[in-house]
């Protein structure tokens, strides 16, 4: 949504999917659409009579009404439910292609399934976007392919030497290549549909790399007297935090697992149980987060790990914000929230098979009618909604957003 | 259960802008946070009320009453209001579980040269009568949590000493 609101996840509320409810330890809620409150490029096209197209879009689900035609992203529960906005397009769709998919289960262990699931969900899709493309008006057209995140996460350890995990000459060593073609002969195909007076812009919102494991960040709590337990974690069964007898009189911080961490402080008259005294918090965090950027990979190797306070890297920090957000190995190793695990560095997600974490630096590309040579801009994701806003000559709108047009 | 930070002092001494940078601290600790500011809720509940003794009163039993139910449900109360008679602020103390009273105190000259709403500048030329702090009664309090002076302090100095009384 920052790319298509040019708004931070601060002025967003919006920190990531899963959001804590109103300081409680354990309530939690999930992102989707309802909760963005700030208007984007389709919503100031649409004042002006623009119509859009938005496809898989995250998070769309539930469908709000647009000046044009929407289906929902891969956080729609199923296809039972309503995806469409206007409502009756979900026939159209399902006339075309049968069950519309949302989205792949991939972090299993059967992967010929993952495999067949992505490339049926990536092939439909193409087909209802290429439908739109053809049957209706647009002057703005939205989509996005969820496959090639799934398809990273799921096969990244089959291609790349450096993995840890790295299985050579894998029957499924070419699967990521073979996703590519897949995509780019759909966008070929996709294309030639399109005429010669259309903006095409590729982006993405984050980009991606090897995983080299995770971090059990709530055992590591547990050894620095930050987070107390009454639990017994010696059996070697791994259990969820939320299963957790947490001593909460006595507790410092707790996180959350995740390609980036969440860490929470326990604060007196924030939290139920808050033990950090007002006057101390600024200490406290500080401290905390010194330990962080203090932790050491496996072999005593040094990280970079990043520690960023929401207040200090937005202008504003609404809604339900973590006190801190990690980058564990500038983001190299994700974190498991889970315990009773022998140790805290983990070979493998906690939650299922997963090869890739998410990286800082997306993909960027536009393509102007009449476009003869390419450039290299320097650009963030708050540029995106800007530029789009200026092809539209909505630049008095543009005003008050962080990024600038790039043209 | 939340608490609620009391601020009192005649007008100009600093009531408000302690207040709202009380406000922006508190909310990014991630605290749900509200202000009851005199003028606010005499100019938004009750447009018509005076300033007589009784209708003051009428108005300081509101804010208390706001603020405790405020407190109770967990949100963060700072209230700013003059409350010139020590009975009524020890009515509050009384009523709220944790409270924290926070004396502004600050020298006549220097409030008639801030005159923030310019009452004193009226005040002087006759055409205001019974000031707080001028030529009105306001009693200061005997036991407050906190004095602040605020002719010496910074606002930052203000803020960290208020939460230091937060227990």
């Amino acid at each position: 949504m920052c790319m298509a609101t040019g708004k931070t996840p601060g002025e967003l509320g919006l920190y990531g999917f899963r959001h804590r409810k109103n300081n409680s330890y354990k309530d939690i809620w999930i992102a989707h659409s309802l909760m963005v409150k700030e208007k984007a490029v389709w919503d100031y096209l649409g004042k002006k009579g623009y119509k859009s197209i938005l496809v898989g879009v995250p998070p769309s689900y539930p469908p709000k009404k647009i000046n044009g035609w929407l289906i929902s992203c891969f956080i729609t529960p199923d296809s039972s439910v309503n995806y469409t906005y206007p409502p009756e397009l979900k026939l159209e769709v399902e006339n075309l292609v049968g069950e519309y998919v949302f989205d792949v289960v991939f972090r299993k262990e059967d992967r010929d399934r993952v495999i067949e699931e992505v490339w049926e969900m990536t092939e439909k899709r193409f087909e209802v976007i290429r439908y739109l493309l053809q049957e209706k008006d647009w002057d703005l057209f939205w989509f996005v392919e969820i496959g090639l995140d799934r398809i990273h996460h799921a096969f990244w350890k089959y291609f790349d030497k450096e993995h840890h995990l790295h299985e050579p000459n894998s029957k499924y060593k070419n699967v990521i290549r073979d996703y590519y073609k897949l995509l780019d002969r759909e966008i070929g195909k996709t294309l030639k549909l399109i005429n010669e007076d259309t903006v095409i812009a590729i982006v993405s919102d984050h980009g991606i790399k090897r995983m080299k494991g995770a971090f059990a960040v709530n055992q590591w709590l547990i050894d620095e007297g930050l987070l107390k337990v009454r639990n017994s974690l010696s059996s070697g069964k791994m259990i969820k935090f939320e299963e957790l007898d947490v001593d909460w009189n006595e507790t410092i911080a707790w996180a959350w697992g995740g390609y980036y961490s969440r860490v929470f402080l326990n604060v007196k008259g924030r939290e139920p149980n808050g033990v950090i005294r007002i006057s101390e918090y600024d200490r406290v965090r500080d401290e905390v987060a010194e330990a962080i950027k203090s932790i050491r990979g496996p072999n005593g190797e040094k990280w970079d790990t990043k520690v960023y306070y929401p207040e200090d890297i937005y202008p504003t920090a609404k809604g339900d914000k973590p006190d801190m957000m990690v980058y564990f190995d500038d983001l190299y190793w994700r974190a498991a929230g889970t315990l009773g695990h022998p140790s805290n560095y983990l070979p493998e997600n906690d939650t299922g098979p997963d090869d890739a974490v998410h990286s800082e630096y997306g993909v960027f590309a536009l393509h102007l009618p009449g476009m003869n040579k390419s450039r290299v801009v320097d650009t963030t994701i708050y540029d995106f909604a800007p530029t789009i806003l200026k092809l539209f000559g909505l630049d008095d709108i543009t005003v008050s957003m962080r990024g600038v047009s790039l043209i | 259960m939340s608490f609620v930070i009391w601020l009192t002092g005649p007008s100009g001494a600093g009531k408000t802008t302690l207040a709202h940078a009380l406000e922006k601290k508190l909310r990014e600790i991630g605290l749900n946070v509200e202000v009851l500011d005199g003028d606010g809720i005499r100019s938004k509940l009750y447009p018509d009320l005076g300033f007589s003794e009784k209708e003051r009163e009428m108005h300081n039993r509101v804010v208390v009453e706001m603020a405790k139910l405020l407190s109770k449900n967990g949100v963060a109360t700072i209230v700013s209001v003059i409350a010139p008679y020590k009975k009524w602020r020890e009515y509050a103390r009384k009523e709220i579980g944790r409270f924290v009273e926070v004396y502004l105190r600050c020298p006549l000259e220097i409030r008639i040269k801030r005159d923030p709403k310019g009452l004193y500048a009226k005040a002087l030329r006759g055409e205001l009568k019974g000031l707080t702090g001028y030529n009105g009664i306001y009693e200061e309090p005997e036991n407050p949590e906190l004095i602040l002076d605020t002719d010496k302090m910074s606002v930052e100095e203000e803020v960290e000493a208020v939460l230091r009384k937060i227990k």
